[in-house]
């Protein structure tokens, strides 16, 4: 038995070197592609001035939720500047966005399909529960063999903590689409398409809205928790005031993370409402 | 409301032609995993339901039905739940498969029609009601209406004038730009039906429309729907689990248990020759008064001699055989006569009298009593 889960870790072990030795150009690729969307949300977020941003985010908050929301979460931003976080603040947002656009990408797609297909959703599932199973920094040990130290590898565990929930719910969503509709799609001479767009998809935008925000709010759990593999942002500010102990810049950042949470979450569960 | 009834049923005659529409022929419909086995068995050996029930375990929602609409009339399907009513209207438009038999729409076999055939003949010729509704509730009224034009890609200007005409004739032209949360039980359902009218097909089948009603509004729909229907010229198969309803709206009604057709007729039919026990209770209850036609309850001219020797028929007021019994009664109590003279195209054809009337409130044919 115990030869055999040697064997077992010394051929993962020797895959993962091989792979890094073989297939750098691979990884060294995604890794570029990774970084410069990385870089590239960053920049815009840091173009503006943070008071701008602030501005702006209110402004947003007001239309969407009311003033008081608005002046809140314009007061609690300008606070995270206040507290000499801001740059960390916005590259804590450029990974939770640039992981959040890589795994609805892949997710949402991947959830219709298994709404429309049971044999796929039966196959998906037992990996779903995996992926939500395992502890999440599980996911950073092989990015880091592959990618490094840095963003890349945060983004990639990200994403992967994130699509299960927006998974599950779009397939549920198209799945539940109630009977008479489809008996209704079927009457009037509806085609595939016409079923699928007219009549599955905008019953399932709530549970399909409902789906991005649980990503959005793993992806946040996990961009703090990357912290330790160098992502940069507040996660890196907690690791590091973690080793030495410094409380006070460690709630500091803390505070800036829950003013991200709760602007991104309470946005995009008034923009899932709306629709 | 009496005069508006008796108008309606008058109109009863009005199928111009004979032409079938929809041609159901010994269809079967069996559930269940072993149904290929079941339904063998039921071809070759005539198995019964419960037979099947025993030996496949598959259950039988529609047994060897057949019937046939024709243009323009309303064909009511009445049986309790679980009688297989449902199943059957929709084996008309094939959103179920038949298990065996043959469902024929304007002579064309739905069963053999490729997808885009089917499609078609949905969107053109059969349209849908349901019991559910089934608006689509981030759609305005109008935009209900006009769905099923929207599928079959009619552009917009052109389908939103279709779609609002069909609303202005269920009376709804003020709510065109409401959500369908914001209407009242009736008034979706009065949707449902402009959604059906608005692709202008021959057929409608009514799933049950109005039975999630209240009593007031259903029986305004259901006079509605049998005026509009016949305006249009449109023929309906309508599904309902209240014989009062079948009564009121359909031309021809089929009545069904566990699956199978026991009767089919004019409703007058039904009430005074009841097939069996379990139609006889169902009708029970059924007024007689606008449903029973002099022609049912008058006895032979012959017979009446036989019975009051010395009577001439000459002094006798008077009727025509499609009179119903109210008018009789109103007869025979305004001219202080005993029997009325049924006369057809100049001749006399019977005589009712006062016994044969009160035994024709009660559905009994004077004949069958006197036997």
């Amino acid at each position: 038995m115990e030869s055999f889960v040697t064997t077992f870790d010394t051929v993962v072990d020797e895959a993962l070197f091989w792979l890094s030795d073989h297939a750098a150009f691979i990884f060294d690729g995604i890794r570029v592609i990774l970084e410069g969307l990385y870089d590239g949300i960053l920049w815009l977020l840091m173009l503006p001035p943070f008071w701008a941003m602030a501005i702006i985010a209110g402004l947003i908050g007001w239309r969407a939720l009311g003033l008081g929301f608005g002046i809140g979460g314009a007061v609690a931003l300008v606070a995270c500047a206040a507290m000499g976080l801001w740059p960390e603040t916005m590259q804590t947002l450029a990974l939770v966005i640039a992981a959040s656009v890589i795994a609805l990408a892949i997710s949402l797609p991947l959830g219709v399909l298994a709404g429309l297909m049971p044999r796929l959703d039966r196959a998906l599932t037992p990996a779903l529960d995996l992926i939500q199973t395992l502890p999440p920094y599980i996911y950073l040990l092989p990015a880091i063999a592959l990618l490094g130290f840095g963003p890349a590898t945060a983004l990639v565990a990200t994403v992967i903590v994130a699509m299960p929930p927006a998974i599950r719910l779009t397939a549920l969503g198209i799945r539940q689409t109630p009977n008479e509709f489809l008996e209704l799609g079927q009457a009037v001479g509806a085609s595939r398409a016409q079923m699928f767009f007219k009549i599955r998809l905008p019953f399932a935008v709530p549970s399909i809205m409902a789906g991005i925000n649980q990503s959005l709010m793993m992806a946040f759990g996990m961009v703090v928790i990357a912290g330790i593999v160098g992502s940069g942002g507040l996660g890196e500010t907690i690791y590091g005031a973690i080793r030495t102990l410094d409380i006070a810049t460690s709630i500091n950042a803390s505070i800036a993370i829950v003013v991200l949470t709760m602007l991104l979450d309470r946005l995009t569960q008034a923009a899932a409402r709306k629709s | 409301m009496a005069a508006r009834l008796l108008a309606n049923k008058n109109n009863r005659v009005d199928m111009e032609s004979n032409e079938v529409l929809i041609d159901c022929q010994s269809v079967w419909k069996v559930f269940g995993e072993r149904s290929a086995e079941a339904i063998r068995s039921i071809a070759e050996r005539g198995l019964t339901k419960r037979e099947i029930l025993k030996e496949y375990n598959c259950v039988v929602g529609v047994s060897d039905a057949t019937l046939q609409v024709l243009r323009g009339e309303i064909f009511c399907i009445m049986g309790l739940s679980g009688s297989g009513k449902s199943t059957l209207i929709r084996l008309l438009n094939r959103l179920i498969e038949p298990s065996l038999g043959k469902v024929l729409v304007k002579g064309r076999d739905i069963a053999t029609m490729d997808a885009a055939t089917l499609r078609e003949t949905r969107a053109r010729h059969i349209g849908m009601v349901f019991q559910s509704v089934a608006l689509l509730p981030q759609r305005t009224v109008l935009e209900n209406a006009a769905f099923g034009l929207e599928v079959q890609g009619v552009p917009r200007d052109e389908r939103n004038r279709a779609a609002e005409a069909a609303l202005a004739k269920v009376g709804l032209s003020d709510w065109k730009s409401r959500f369908p949360r914001e209407l009242s039980g009736g008034m979706q359902q009065r949707v449902g039906l402009a959604r059906a009218l608005t692709s202008d097909p021959e057929i409608i089948l009514m799933d049950e429309p109005f039975s999630a009603l209240d009593p007031l509004i259903r029986r305004q729909l259901q006079d509605e729907f049998r005026q509009l229907t016949k305006d249009l010229g449109k023929s309906a198969v309508f599904i309902t689990h209240d014989l009062d309803e079948a009564i009121r709206i359909g031309d021809r009604i089929a009545i069904m248990k566990d699956g199978v057709i026991i009767q089919e007729g004019t409703a007058e039919q039904i009430v005074m020759n009841p097939a069996d026990q379990y139609v006889a209770d169902f009708v029970a209850g059924i007024s007689r008064l606008h449903l029973v036609k002099a022609h049912s309850v008058m006895v032979p001219v012959d017979q009446w001699r036989r019975q009051s020797p010395g009577l001439s028929l000459d002094g006798l007021p008077h009727c025509s055989p499609e009179a119903d019994i109210d008018m009789l009664i109103g007869k025979i109590t305004g001219t202080g006569s005993d029997a009325i003279a049924i006369a057809d195209g100049g001749g006399i054809v019977g005589v009712v009298t006062t016994r044969s009337l009160l035994l024709g409130v009660r559905g009994e044919p004077e004949v069958r009593a006197a036997a």
